[in-house]
């Protein structure tokens, strides 16, 4: 009776198990950025990086949609009593798709391999990671093995900086190991060819369409970390990637969401209100200048140009909902984003014509006539620089007396004007790279990106950023970007706003307006693609 | 004959090594380099590390003198942009759904235009004269990515019968196609049409009219070959323009093909890539006139070629 029980009950369990819904397998295709990617490795090229691959690997921490710091392979850290060294501990189980154990070695390769082989973003590990001896190592005088980097076991990663940055756990975000198991075996192809990549992230790597850059990522089983993958299949696309492009496909039912373009957001808000998102970007458009040459070696001069922009009026009419003013170089929400920094940014014609006319210009006279140069553009800064710039060109004649020509030209040939001095005005667009007020600051540090050395300036960003103490950077940034007001070293004027419209099926924190109403989508793709699913 | 063709195909070499040349020249004048143009700039000594990465370190004469070797071997490099490739292997990757999609767009495009002029000069100044006149100057003057936009709009938004954009399944094929066919269909229907009423006009044809043949007759044996000469030497170079793959086309309907690599190359310095598309478009363009030239002789026996 009991051996017949067993199996009437055997026989119902089974025929429950049967019956049991099985779940559909999530698909979803995104767009992406790049149509071109060299390598599968953040660690070996950011510029010409691969799609998708911040999502294979698993660095240190991450950002989540709230741009809280997450540990992600890291599971806590300490910092040294004298601020210089920071120690990392792993989490326990993290491997390789391949199942081999994920060690405090692959970050340490990671980035000696960087160091000694020329990398992209190395200004990023000198500057903002501060790792002591990494400008010895990247110009050849010292062995990467002299890098302040140590894996004191499997599970405990040491990084020793030149001078405190007490930002470093943000630094590591980008941070992203490479499997030295493969390299040894493939050198650099470990990231050229599907059949060698090996992930630590929550996805795996199907296919990498070279043509256009696009990639199909499946779930990464032997993930065992935070933020596993929801989704099955992700196919990121950057064919797509163009709203132009995108709108179509995602009306058709082909993409997940779709940037929109300043010409749908309008018909997408009267269409489908419900579905749109926005992101307040971290990035700034400014003007910047050439120090050393006339007019704009002047002070006056450049101030004059600060008080010239109408920021509301630009950011209402030719802007309206891709823009928001800029007061400060810092976007709002950014740590240590200063209202009283960005309070001076008014527009005050009589102050600017003052400013001019001190300089030796009344209404403009005598003034010469300039020629601002911004580069080609996709994405949101497409939108904004050309129209900005005629713009400005109307306002700098209206307001000023001067004469501005306009010139568009290719991203390489304008950063060499830029770094060149090939001309004396530019229009620069800069999205941050980590979350530290040091990010933005550092781009006008010791030469940085403009060739500018000012050295009032760089004293009090250098003391800043190594500055333990929050509430004491805080206000030696604020000292700093008053210099740049007071020396009119840029003219803020404008953060970019993007807008994407969502696809109805989907669900999941990624795609949910934060606290303050912005959803980041892949600008946070961690966090996106491991909080994303379809409705059931 | 044969001694014009030999000394044709010499000048195709020749051509071949000038603009190797001048593309060489132009493209590394070019202000920036294939690690230029990034948000922050990276520092001599590691621009130093990664020019010589690539080779770049080397003299310019040298970079080109290796370069050339290597393509008298159909060696031609390895592109900066995909560097686990060969530019060979890229380009026989991406040209296939280009040489697929343009192909058949000038094969469907072309006869169908033909066609179309030839309805338009029988019946000159008809209603069907004004359409085929309408439809070859839309095709002609609006551009080709917004007839692509309308397309995806009409037929994979508004009907839902294609898929709106993509690659792999046949389904994915049409739309492209039918935009790659425009510019053929309205050349060619415009090019018939004019050549077709300039025959139509001559005497012989009034004198074959007289000697009682069927004006089916006239038309396609007598008519359509005179009218035929011009078409045949706009036809293999156009074919050779669209099926090298068009960069709207290939961007508007996601097609992993090579248009995009005209773009990209330049765009991100990819000096070997830059230097094999170019060199691929010359030969195909030299040996598409060169046939057209022999094409046009056979359907035109006045003229022969290599008598001067």
């Amino acid at each position: 009776m009991n051996a017949l029980l067993k199996f009437v009950g055997a026989l119902t369990l089974a025929a429950g198990l049967s019956a049991a819904p099985v779940l559909a397998e999530t698909k979803l295709t995104v767009p992406g950025g790049s149509t071109t990617g060299t390598y599968m490795d953040y660690m070996k090229t950011v510029y010409a990086r691969a799609s998708g691959s911040e999502l294979l690997q698993l660095p240190l921490t991450s950002f989540d949609n709230e741009y809280q710091l997450t540990p992600l392979a890291a599971e806590s850290w300490t910092q040294s009593a004298d601020g210089l060294t920071w120690t990392f501990k792993l989490r326990a189980g993290l491997t390789w798709s391949d199942g081999l154990p994920l060690t405090a070695g692959d970050y340490v390769f990671a980035l000696q391999h960087a160091a000694s082989t020329g990398y992209d973003f190395a200004w990023y590990w000198d500057f903002a990671g501060g790792i002591k001896g990494w400008k010895d190592v990247t110009e050849s005088k010292a062995d990467a093995s002299t890098l302040g980097l140590k894996a004191v076991d499997d599970t405990t990663l040491e990084i020793t900086t030149a001078t405190p940055k007490p930002y470093l756990p943000s630094v590591v975000s980008l941070l992203y190991p490479v499997p030295k198991h493969q390299f040894d075996k493939f050198g650099d192809d470990w990231s050229t060819n599907v059949d060698n990549v090996v992930s630590s992230g929550p996805f795996k790597l199907k296919s990498w369409e070279k043509s256009n850059n696009s990639v199909v990522l499946v779930k990464n089983d032997t993930y065992t970390g935070p933020w596993p993958a929801e989704v099955d299949e992700l196919t990121i696309d950057p064919s797509v990637g163009a709203p132009e492009v995108g709108m179509p496909a995602f009306l058709a039912g082909d993409l997940a969401f779709t940037y929109l373009n300043a010409g749908q957001i309008p018909v997408m808000k009267q269409r489908a209100p419900e579905s749109i998102r926005t992101n307040a970007v971290f990035a700034t458009s400014y003007i910047s200048f050439d120090l050393d040459s006339a007019p704009f070696n002047n002070a006056d001069v450049r101030r004059a140009f600060y008080y010239a922009v109408n920021r509301d009026e630009l950011t209402t009419t030719v802007l309206k909902d891709i823009a928001i003013p800029a007061g400060s170089i810092l976007p709002p929400s950014y740590p240590g984003y200063n209202p009283e920094i960005v309070k001076q940014a008014v527009f005050d014609p009589a102050k600017a014509k003052e400013f001019l006319a001190k300089a030796g210009f009344p209404d403009g006279n005598g003034f010469p006539k300039i020629e601002i140069w911004l580069r080609e553009e996709g994405g949101y800064n497409g939108a904004i620089l050309p129209p900005m710039a005629q713009y400005l060109q109307s306002q700098f004649k209206q307001v000023l007396g001067v004469d501005m020509g306009i010139k568009i030209m290719p991203g390489k040939d304008w950063m060499e004007g830029l770094q060149q001095k090939k001309n004396n005005i530019f229009i620069a667009p800069y999205e941050y790279d980590y979350l530290d007020p040091s990010n933005f600051y550092g781009i006008f540090y010791n030469g940085g990106r403009h060739r500018y050395f000012v050295k009032e300036y760089d004293d009090l960003v250098a003391k800043a950023d190594s500055a333990t103490d929050w509430d004491e950077r805080y206000k030696l940034y604020q000292a700093a970007e008053q210099v740049m007001i007071d020396q009119g070293l840029i003219v803020p004027l404008v953060h970019p706003i993007i807008m994407a419209v969502v696809s109805d099926s989907l669900t999941g924190a990624g795609v949910t307006p934060n606290s303050q109403g912005f959803t980041p989508l892949d600008r946070i793709g961690n966090f996106l693609y491991s909080h994303i699913s379809e409705k059931q | 004959m044969i001694f014009y063709i030999i000394k044709r195909l010499l000048s195709v070499l020749v051509t071949f090594f000038i603009v190797s040349l001048i593309v060489f020249l132009m493209m590394h004048s070019v202000p920036g380099g294939p690690f230029d143009g990034n948000d922050m700039p990276v520092s001599e000594a590691v621009r130093a590390k990664l020019m010589a990465s690539l080779g770049l370190d080397q003299p310019l004469w040298v970079q080109y003198v290796n370069y050339m070797r290597g393509v008298l071997t159909l060696d031609f490099g390895v592109p900066f942009q995909a560097p686990g490739e060969t530019v060979l292997s890229l380009l026989a990757d991406a040209w296939p759904p280009s040489l697929l999609l343009g192909g058949l767009g000038v094969l469907i495009g072309a006869p169908l235009g033909i066609l179309l002029g030839m309805a338009a000069a029988l019946k000159r100044n008809s209603w069907i004269d004004y359409v085929a006149s309408t439809l070859s100057t839309l095709g002609l003057t609006i551009p080709v990515f917004v007839i692509s936009m309308l397309l995806i709009l009409v037929f994979a938004v508004w009907l839902n019968w294609l898929p709106a954009n993509g690659w792999g399944k046949p389904e994915r094929w049409v739309l492209p196609i039918i935009a790659y066919a425009a510019i053929p269909l309205a050349t060619y229907a415009r090019y018939t049409r004019s050549a077709m009423l300039d025959v139509l006009h001559r005497p012989f044809v009034t004198a074959l009219r007289a000697k009682g043949l069927s004006e089916r007759r006239i038309i396609f044996q007598h008519v359509l070959r005179n009218a035929a000469i011009p078409m045949v030497t706009v036809f293999l170079p156009m074919f050779i323009g669209t099926a090298t793959g068009s960069i709207f086309v290939e961007a508007m309907f996601r097609v992993p093909g090579l248009g995009s690599y005209f773009v990209s190359s330049i765009s991100n310095r990819d000096y070997p890539l830059e230097m094999a598309l170019v060199l691929m478009v010359t030969i195909a363009t030299c040996i598409a006139y060169l046939i057209s030239d022999i094409a046009y002789a056979w359907l035109n026996p006045r003229i022969r070629l290599g008598d001067d």
